[in-house]
């Protein structure tokens, strides 16, 4: 029972400090929506072509401004110390990683995902499709998590070049945007697309840990 | 076999092997290069752009056998702590990144009068750009970061996730139906290219192996003496 107050206890402080930070959420959101309006913008107001594309255009935004918090996955963390508290509590580098992932989840992707009808709404996209877009957009985002853990944490020691970390999430992301953007357009395959999505999903979730844990280490032990 | 990796057995070894290796190289594209533009034939379709792969086809060999020689090094590096690998990973990576673009741009010189454009979104092309960035990426890497020890093993890290694209390039033109042909040379069946055009690839693929493995000696030598310097 000890191991698992340590965890509700870890997710409490999450949760203080997402709340003591919520204009940081707020700001991502806000980006979110500014984009679309720019998008809009200069596609011109065609209720046909924004309809077309619109799923597209959903899908990289929501890539893009998820992107956009990688920056304080583990950073602060790891500046003040609580990293290295966290890990002599018992907890090893990997599990960290995993609980950081969820809470990443959480914290920053969830609020996409409440966002997303409304966003739904102002591109034109049909009611129907929206099942589909929280289907692959609640597996595709724990995937963008598990990604952002890997990126951020092989990041913590640079300190010229914090773009490379969005960046390699976004060249990994490729796959999960070609299945994610396939379920919605080609609905008659679901079953067989959400499977692939599901599996890049777990090929990532085992490789995540192991990276993560394996960065978060070095770069504590070399700090 | 222990210059593969063994630092200062690998400085001995490319004391004799560089020289050789350098004019062999040229002697190879010499006469290559003469079989390219000479002494094969056009294709009965293609007609002359046919000679474009000859540069094309060993380039795109190379740069994912050479992203697969540093997963091996990376696997080396950190799950037996032989530190020739990270050596390995620095110095290769932009060699790899070289191969890669000429094997792009020599592919959109020849696409543009086979295919009517520079570029298509097809799975072999874009699988191909992407190992690009992810070379460059790596070599991004290497350089932004202050720590060494952090920065070798950061990067084998990346170079083996990185890796799940090389099948993805290899298979991309079996699994989808792309405009690129499959592959036509395969170690399992006949070749169905005809010999008069496998002589010239066999020869051209070797100069290019050799002149890869030329510049790799050169800069993993430049490597090894940087640590040196570095660690006294």
């Amino acid at each position: 029972m000890n191991f698992l107050n340590k965890i509700i206890f870890f997710y409490y402080r999450e949760y203080k400090l997402n709340m003591s930070g919520i204009q940081d959420i707020l700001t991502n959101i806000i980006f979110f929506f500014i984009s679309i309006f720019i998008f809009i913008f200069s596609i011109g107001p065609d209720k046909e072509t924004i309809s077309l594309i619109g799923v597209g255009i959903l899908w990289t935004l929501l890539l893009l401004s998820s992107t956009l918090s990688l920056r304080k996955f583990y950073q602060d963390d790891f500046e003040n110390g609580n990293l290295l508290i966290i890990h002599l509590n018992g907890f090893s580098f990997g599990f960290i990683s995993i609980l950081k992932t969820f809470s990443h989840f959480l914290f920053v992707q969830v609020p996409f995902l409440l966002s997303i009808p409304i966003a739904c709404i102002l591109l034109n996209i049909a009611n129907d499709k929206l099942f589909y877009l929280f289907a692959s957009f609640s597996i595709g985002s724990l995937i963008l998590s598990c990604l952002g853990s890997i990126s951020s944490s092989m990041n913590l020691m640079n300190q010229r070049n914090f773009l490379l970390g969005s960046v390699i999430v976004m060249i990994f992301s490729v796959p999960v945007i070609i299945f994610s953007v396939g379920i919605i357009n080609m609905e008659e395959s679901f079953n067989s697309l959400i499977n692939i999505l599901f599996g890049i999903l777990l090929i990532v979730f085992a490789i995540n840990p192991w990276a993560s844990g394996l960065c978060l280490k070095l770069s504590l032990e070399n700090s | 076999m222990k210059f593969l990796v063994n630092p200062s057995k690998f400085n001995e070894m490319a004391d004799y092997l560089f020289r050789p290796l350098l004019i062999l190289s040229i002697i190879l594209f010499a006469i290559g290069l003469l079989f390219s533009f000479y002494l094969s034939p056009d294709d009965y379709q293609q007609g002359s752009t046919v000679r474009i792969m000859y540069v094309h086809v060993p380039s795109a060999w190379l740069a994912l056998l050479t992203y697969a020689i540093m997963t091996i090094y990376s696997i080396l590096a950190l799950a037996f702590r032989i530190p020739f690998g990270f050596i390995f990973n620095t110095a290769v990576a932009p060699i790899g990144a070289v191969f890669t673009l000429i094997c792009i741009i020599s592919g959109s010189l020849w696409g543009k009068p086979m295919w009517g454009t520079w570029w298509v979104w097809d799975a072999r092309l874009t699988s191909v750009a992407i190992l690009f960035i992810i070379y460059l990426i790596i070599i991004f890497m290497n350089l932004s970061f202050e720590n060494r020890i952090v920065r070798e093993k950061v990067v084998a890290i990346f170079i083996l996730i990185g890796s799940v694209n090389l099948p993805i390039v290899k298979f991309s033109v079996d699994w989808w139906n792309t405009l690129h042909q499959p592959a036509t040379i395969s170690k399992l069946s006949k070749p169905s290219i005809d010999p008069s055009m496998m002589t010239p690839l066999i020869i051209m693929t070797f100069a290019f192996i050799m002149i890869g493995v030329a510049i790799a000696i050169l800069r993993i030598k430049t490597e090894i003496i940087s640590r040196k310097s570095y660690l006294s």
